[in-house]
């Protein structure tokens, strides 16, 4: 039946209301994609460092945009000044709207002043993926990482972020821990305001 | 006591992509597999053509007197196939079960090469947990 | 083994896991990002998105299988029909409509009302020419080449397929 259901035409896409994201797709919809992100990647690149990177930059994309939608859709436009406000906006809102759910740790750096960690037991687009032996370290959640450092820079907190795995005692799997390593700037603005 | 006694997966081709063992008494060389793999492969094919009626999708059960094989072929043409003690039963959900895994810790895989071997940590670990399980449950009867 | 009812289309979806459709729509912009600053022609991005929806689809064909319990078509209407109402609906969460059928029966096109793919989307000047969903495309002609049957694929604008026998 055409014609039955039609959903509004829009003549200028800005007309459109807000969806207010509530629409899914299968879980296997996203990972199959995702999986074909990383290997469009793996076929442009050298070596793991540069696929990090690349998965990183795609990442920063969706960060940026998602910090717009974000703030706009439940934060009511307004703008986090403060270093603990963003990190708790990531760790909280950022990661129940892309992921489901609220991510399982935020922790301060106890080495270094400048850092932070966000951890997850499994990252989401982990699930199914498991890291041939002689690809070391590396972990397709530079994705995140990158969507972490997008946020957080578009947002003013500039930062250099990274995806790690940390083995866990007693469990077979490791975790992955987003590693946010605030700029200078950052840190200085944030002493002056007290 | 292990009522499975092995896994096999082969690829359309006939390639074995997937071997477990789970100690039994006929333990196998990789070469040994991979003939056998590819002597199953053309035994399923030949046995849709001996079927006296049409649209027969191959063996799906064979009883020896040591031991069943249930054999499970998806549409993609890949096989899954379980040796097992005599009689074992909820092999097909086995199987099935297993297929799904392979759908999603096999083919979700971005380092996975379709029709290569199966070498995917996820696939190993949620296979053990399967089967485990199968062998609970059949213990606890 | 008795033969197990094929499963809706809603049933599947509602029973898998499901994850925010927008972090699915900002990922597939993120990738045809990628694919313009890589490959610059529009031609070859078009090219490039049905490669990674046909690479997308020989791996996604065993979980329809695996989850919907459909078992050989017997024409190609009933294929049709399969993808719209199963495939589509199991995956993205929205059915596709089946029209268009030419004489012969040969010929049709699957319309996608909802596409999760294009939500806010508009093509600039310097993208037209762009077919932003073909990744779907090759989703579906991968999908049928693993159940060995030869369909071709043509796509006319951005929410429509046509398949070709």
């Amino acid at each position: 039946m055409i014609g039955v259901g039609k959903i509004k035409q829009y003549s200028n896409v800005l007309d459109k209301p807000l969806s207010k994201g509530k629409q899914e797709v299968s879980l296997s919809a996203f990972a199959f994609l995702f999986s074909e992100l990383v290997q469009y990647n793996q076929t442009q690149v050298d070596n793991i460092a540069e696929l990090e990177r690349r998965l990183e930059d795609a990442g920063y994309s969706v960060g940026a945009r998602v910090l717009e939608l974000l703030c706009h859709r439940d934060k009511g436009n307004r703008r986090e000044t403060r270093l603990l406000g963003i990190l708790s906006f990531v760790h909280s809102t950022v990661w129940k709207v892309l992921f489901g759910k609220v991510a399982d740790s935020l922790e301060k750096g106890t080495e270094h002043e400048d850092e932070y960690m966000i951890s997850e037991k499994e990252l989401l687009v982990n699930r199914f993926i498991s890291i041939p032996k002689d690809m070391g370290t590396f972990n397709c959640g530079a994705f995140v990482a990158g969507i972490v450092r997008g946020v957080l820079d578009s947002a003013g907190f500039p930062a250099v972020v990274t995806a790690h795995f940390v083995p866990v005692e007693g469990q077979l799997r490791p975790r992955t821990t987003i590693l946010i390593k605030f700029a200078e700037e950052v840190l200085r603005r944030e002493a002056r305001l007290g | 006591m292990a009522a499975i006694y092995s896994l096999y997966i082969i690829n359309k081709s006939g390639g074995l992509i997937y071997y477990k063992d789970y100690g039994s008494a006929g333990r196998m060389d990789t070469n040994d597999t991979l003939r056998l793999a590819s002597l199953w492969h053309s035994m399923h094919a030949i046995s849709q053509q001996l079927s006296p009626v049409s649209g027969c999708f191959g063996v799906e059960l064979l009883e020896a007197d040591t031991f069943d094989l249930h054999c499970f072929q998806s549409l993609t043409g890949t096989k899954f196939f379980v040796v097992c003690e005599p009689g074992t039963q909820h092999m097909e959900l086995l199987l099935k079960h297993i297929y799904e895994l392979y759908t999603d810790y096999v083919l979700k895989n971005p380092f996975y090469e379709m029709e290569m071997p199966i070498r995917c940590e996820l696939f190993d670990i949620n296979l053990t947990q399967a089967v485990q399980k199968d062998r609970v449950a059949l213990l606890g009867r | 083994m008795p033969a197990v009812a094929p499963r809706s289309g809603e049933a599947i979806f509602s029973s898998a896991e499901r994850v925010n459709a927008e972090l699915f729509t900002l990922t597939y912009g993120a990738i045809v990002r990628q694919l313009i600053t890589d490959l610059e022609e529009v031609d070859e991005v078009n090219k490039q998105l049905d490669q990674m929806g046909y690479n997308i689809g020989v791996r996604l064909i065993d979980e329809f299988l695996a989850k919907s319990n459909v078992s050989r078509c017997v024409d190609f209407k009933e294929t049709a029909e399969v993808i719209a109402k199963v495939g589509f609906k199991m995956f993205l969460g929205v059915s596709a409509t089946v029209t268009n059928w030419d004489a012969e029966g040969t010929t049709c096109s699957l319309v996608l009302e909802d596409n999760p793919l294009v939500d806010f989307v508009e093509l600039p000047d310097t993208c037209q020419g762009l077919h932003y969903c073909n990744v779907l495309n090759g989703v579906v002609r991968g999908a049928l080449e693993m159940v060995s049957t030869c369909y071709l694929m043509l796509v006319l604008s951005s929410c429509h397929i046509i398949i070709l026998v």
